[in-house]
């Protein structure tokens, strides 16, 4: 301001405002552990690190610390699915085997957490849609209470069944986000992770009626691989699989996968939710305000295009390492280019143009077929170079 | 003067058109959209096939149709291109067109805002409070700083002016994804070698169609520039042989690009779990310079390439080298399964003497652990795979231009004690194998099998009878003299496999057997070599999206201005507006939560404004 008559100051600031430092205090047990922890990994397999494992490692330790700052009950969840699955690993590195080990044969192991997960989700979108239907709190508190149930038992059958891949023929080792059963394992997980995440932040549980279904019927998918296709079993990975840019890649790609679906979901919720309002219906009464609705689809698409950028652009630096070009058009890569250019459009019409409502909905709605296809369909009708997840 | 004044202005005026149609947001829009839309044909339709399969697939009309469009290699094509190229246009004009207001946003920031427009701000509320104005003010701006905001103070007079403003940087944001997809193209642009493919459009480069010809014969106008800056090929290399320039895929043919450098393959291997599951393809590498120097050695492996001066080596593919086989080769119902040696190299066609017949040697492969159900074997959950050993298949050309492919295992199965040799054959290339099983006698060999067959078509020819008796009296006499050794048990086993094989011969193609019986395998190892300046600038570009993405979605740009008066009755008055450029849902829950706190602290409300954003519906 050119014409300021007196000067501006900055007003001072008194020690109790330093915000990060408060913050620091009250989350110490979280960074403390963590740190702990890292530093574990780095004792203990820390002497045939390369730099990658470094950035691995380092990613891992960001991404949970900022997560779990920013969404405190993710730090329970944590602990609830860490503690376990090292409890389990430890079993095996006992000499216990599922053979001879109950809590290893009915719970921990890897398939087993699986087959709890699938239990505990079915069980959570039933109760969901019941909630929607009843209206009645309690139902609703128990959908997400199980949901969080099947999110832990998900991730400590991931962390079991890494150890598991080792075990018997330590040169098969590997994060099993490697087959389509896998993935699905990681995808129903992460979706209903990533629901509880917008479900508490907007208290929105009606929406779940929404959401938890598809992540229902991938379950259903899930137990159809696992008893007609027999596809829990471990197998070793092929040459081109072997990369450790695969732990950073994969995991990213469902963040996004996650996100995008969530958001279509809500999106089909909103478009219902819009009719219910006009007719009076029961819809109207029991989801959150549409203007809610509206905020969670966009912030989903938000979170989902920035992971699935850094999971894109990952990609194709795998892709350079291992097939000699970061692009080779390959058809999961278009299409992973199809999604993107989608919510590129998607978030330019939204944030600089202003839209909202109805058509938003709609095109975030639409989208969730572009993005099954990219997810799925790609591997089960076009041919390339991402074929390992074949059926 | 005045008549060009007007055309001026309206030349600007139909600049300033073109300039914001290329910068509107609607066109940035449909292009993304469009260029979505276009992307699928291209994994509808596998690109980059040899042209005769498309025009088997499409019959003539559509084929030329389609070639014309460049669906065939629809990336490259000028109008996919174009495309983008639109695209990158539009994204420049509208960083160019919005820098200035940008810069200035981000430098500039009013500590004092008019009265009116403080009261347009998205959220604004109006409050009496009968603290004194410095007392509030500090109230103020504790609450602000606790939301992680730095306020700042401007007193004129008796009116007090506090300004604050988080996410000063957020505008970056925008450069850095729109610089970063501009660049990420231009440097795609220049990996994509603009100067050969202009070569190739102005005819100085013509891709040469035949595959089979040797380099030395290639035409010169098939070679690009040694210095190219930018190239991706491929190269079949056998062990122990050496090149110097690798392959191009352009259209329908292929261009050669010479090496800086010679690359010689040692050696190559194939690592198995097992599971028989190949692990790892392993190429051992030496490059010399042109003068025959050592430049680098070592191991290119999948994941792993080797790099030297810019140039980039991968593990790509692997193939035969041309090992050399030798086979033996029985003519079915030659007199005492009489024999004959054969010897050839993988890749060379052989001919039968003059019987008219010609093998062409076509693959060698030296594990075959296969599924049972692959070679007809009733299946075995506890051992699921068998142990073929090496293979080869060849093609059989007879006189009358029929032909077959046959696959031969070198190890045989066992099956109740009783050997097999397993021989694959099938008439065309899309069916699949049948399988002959012939029983083996002493040292694996099928030479007692082919001595009973001619010893049987012999008694057949002077009027025997078929029957159980006459087999293994026939059987007997051959071997007493190939397998005098062998148990009674043993003969009934061999007599009524060799009954089975002979039923299983009535459909045999060709009237010969080739067996293996030594190989000296040879690999070629499937190498592409690529150099890629613009990989480097790829990356930075895709640093600055990711951050630029980060920063617009997380970072948003957060303003409050307030203006506190002193009242007649030493009271004051406040006046508060703040808005939020992004998660305006979110900001409008922290301003309550302000407001709140403010009320909690005795101010009364007296007015409140919020402006909720337009809802437009689309387009």
């Amino acid at each position: 301001m050119a014409h300021s008559p007196v000067e501006s100051y900055v007003l001072p600031s008194s020690p109790e405002h330093r915000s990060w430092i408060a913050l620091l205090r009250r989350e110490a047990p979280w960074v403390g552990g963590l740190t702990l922890a890292a530093l574990a990994i780095l004792m203990r397999y820390g002497h045939d690190f390369g730099y990658w494992q470094y950035l691995v490692l380092a990613s891992w330790y960001a991404g949970l610390l900022a997560a779990g700052i920013a969404w405190r009950p993710l730090q329970w969840a944590t602990i609830a699915a860490v503690l376990p699955a090292l409890f389990a690993v430890w079993l095996y590195s006992d000499g216990q085997t599922p053979a001879d080990n109950l809590l290893l044969r009915y719970v921990l192991q890897g398939v087993a957490a699986v087959y709890w997960m699938s239990a505990a989700l079915l069980a959570a979108t039933a109760l969901y849609i019941a909630y929607v239907v009843t209206a009645k709190a309690t139902l609703g508190r128990l959908a997400s209470a199980l949901t969080w149930v099947g999110v832990i038992f998900g991730f400590i059958g991931l962390g079991v069944r890494w150890r598991e891949t080792y075990l018997g023929h330590p040169d098969w080792g590997h994060i099993p986000v490697s087959n389509l059963w896998e993935v699905m394992v990681l995808f129903c997980a992460s979706t209903a992770l990533f629901w509880l995440y917008y479900e508490q932040r907007n208290r929105a549980r009606g929406l779940g009626a929404f959401v938890m279904p598809l992540v229902g019927i991938s379950v259903g998918f899930l137990l159809w691989l696992t008893l007609a296709q027999h596809m829990d079993r471990i197998e070793p990975l092929i040459p081109a699989l072997q990369s450790f840019w695969m732990k950073l890649h994969v995991p990213m790609m469902f963040v996004g996968y996650a996100n995008f679906t969530i958001a279509s979901l809500v999106g089909l919720a909103y478009l219902l939710t819009q009719r219910s309002e006009l007719r009076g219906g029961r819809l109207a009464r029991t989801l959150p305000p549409l203007e809610v609705q509206d905020d969670v689809m966009y912030k989903a698409i938000a979170l989902g295009f920035l992971f699935f950028t850094v999971a894109t652009i990952l990609g194709a630096v795998w892709a350079a390492r291992a097939w000699g070009g970061f692009w080779s058009w390959d058809p999961k890569e278009t299409w992973a280019l199809i999604v993107w250019l989608n919510y590129a459009g998607y978030l330019h019409a939204r944030v600089v143009k202003g839209w909202h409502g109805r058509s938003m909905a709609w095109w975030s709605f639409m989208s969730l077929w572009v993005v099954t296809f990219c997810f799925l369909g790609v591997n089960m009708f076009l041919s390339g170079l991402h074929s390992y997840g074949k059926l | 003067m005045q008549a060009q004044t007007k055309v001026m202005t309206r030349e600007r005026s139909q600049w300033r058109l073109l300039g914001s149609f290329l910068g509107s947001m609607r066109l940035a829009v449909s292009l993304l959209v469009l260029l979505a839309i276009a992307s699928i044909i291209g994994t509808i339709l596998s690109q980059q096939q040899p042209y005769s399969n498309y025009a088997l697939q499409f019959g003539p009309f559509w084929f030329a149709v389609f070639r014309t469009l460049g669906l065939y290699d629809v990336y490259r094509t000028a109008w996919y291109t174009g495309i983008v190229a639109f695209l990158v246009l539009s994204t420049a004009t509208c960083v160019t067109r919005n820098t200035p207001r940008m810069l200035r946003d981000i430098r500039e920031f009013p500590l004092r805002q008019r009265e009116n427009a403080l009261r347009a701000q998205p959220q604004v509320v109006e409050m009496l409070a009968a603290e004194d104005p410095d007392d509030l003010t500090r109230r103020l701006a504790q609450t602000l700083r606790a939301s992680g905001f730095r306020p700042r103070l401007l007193q004129e007079g008796d009116t007090q002016y506090l300004a604050a403003r988080k996410g000063k940087y957020h505008r970056l944001g925008y450069f850095l994804t729109h610089i970063a997809i501009i660049v990420i193209c231009a440097a795609a642009l220049y990996n994509a070698d603009v100067p050969v493919k202009w070569a190739e459009l102005t005819g100085s480069l013509r891709p040469a169609t035949d595959f089979d010809l040797p380099l030395s014969k290639i035409p010169p106008s098939a070679f690009m520039p040694v210095h190219n800056p930018a190239y991706r090929g491929i190269i079949t290399l056998p062990e122990g042989q050496t090149a110097d320039a690798v392959f191009e895929l352009a259209g329908n043919g292929y261009l050669v690009q010479p090496l800086p450098f010679r690359i010689h393959l040692k050696a190559f291997h194939i690592q198995y779990y097992s599971t028989g599951m190949p692990k790892d393809f392993v190429s051992d590498v030496v490059l010399y310079s042109p003068q025959g120097k050592v430049l680098k050695e070592g191991a290119i492996r999948v994941n792993h390439p080797m790099s030297y001066d810019g140039v980039d080596i991968y593990q790509s593919s692997f193939s035969d080298g041309g090992s050399l086989l030798t086979m033996r080769s029985y003519l079915l119902g030659a007199a005492d399964g009489h024999s004959a040696e054969l010897q050839g190299r993988v890749g060379q066609t052989l001919h039968a003497g003059n019987s008219g017949y010609s093998l062409q040697l076509k693959n060698f492969e030296l594990y075959n652990i296969v599924p049972r159900s692959a070679v007809g074997e009733p299946s075995d959950p506890r051992h699921p795979t068998v142990n073929l050993g090496p293979s080869f298949t060849y093609v059989v050309r007879d006189p009358q231009g029929g032909g077959a492919e046959m696959k031969t295992y070198m190890q045989p199965i066992t099956r109740g004690g009783q050997g097999f040799f397993v021989q694959g054959y099938r008439r065309s290339l899309g069916d699949p194998y049948q399988y002959v099983y012939i029983p083996t006698g002493p040292a694996g060999s099928i030479h007692l099998f082919m001595a009973y067959l001619a010893a049987l078509q012999k008694a057949a020819k002077e009027g025997a009878n078929a029957s159980p008796a006459l087999f293994s009296a026939v059987f007997d006499r051959v071997a007493a003299r190939a397998a005098p050794d062998w148990t009674s048990a043993q003969k009934e086993r061999f007599v009524e496999a060799s009954l089975q094989a002979l039923a299983g011969l009535h459909d045999y193609p060709v009237p010969f057997v080739l067996t293996l019986s030594q190989f000296d395998h040879r690999w070629a190892a499937g190498l592409q070599v690529t150099k890629w300046p613009g990989t480097t600038l790829i990356y930075w570009g895709c640093v600055a999206l990711v951050l630029g993405i980060f920063i617009l979605f997380y970072l948003p740009q957060q303003k409050v201005w307030a203006q506190i008066q002193r009242r007649a009755d030493g009271g004051s008055r406040l006046l508060l507006g703040a808005g939020a450029d992004r998660n305006r849902l979110d900001f409008a829950r922290q301003f309550a939560r302000w407001r709140a706190a403010l009320e909690a602290a005795g101010a009364q409300t007296i007015s409140s404004r919020e402006t909720h954003e337009e809802v437009h519906h689309g387009p």
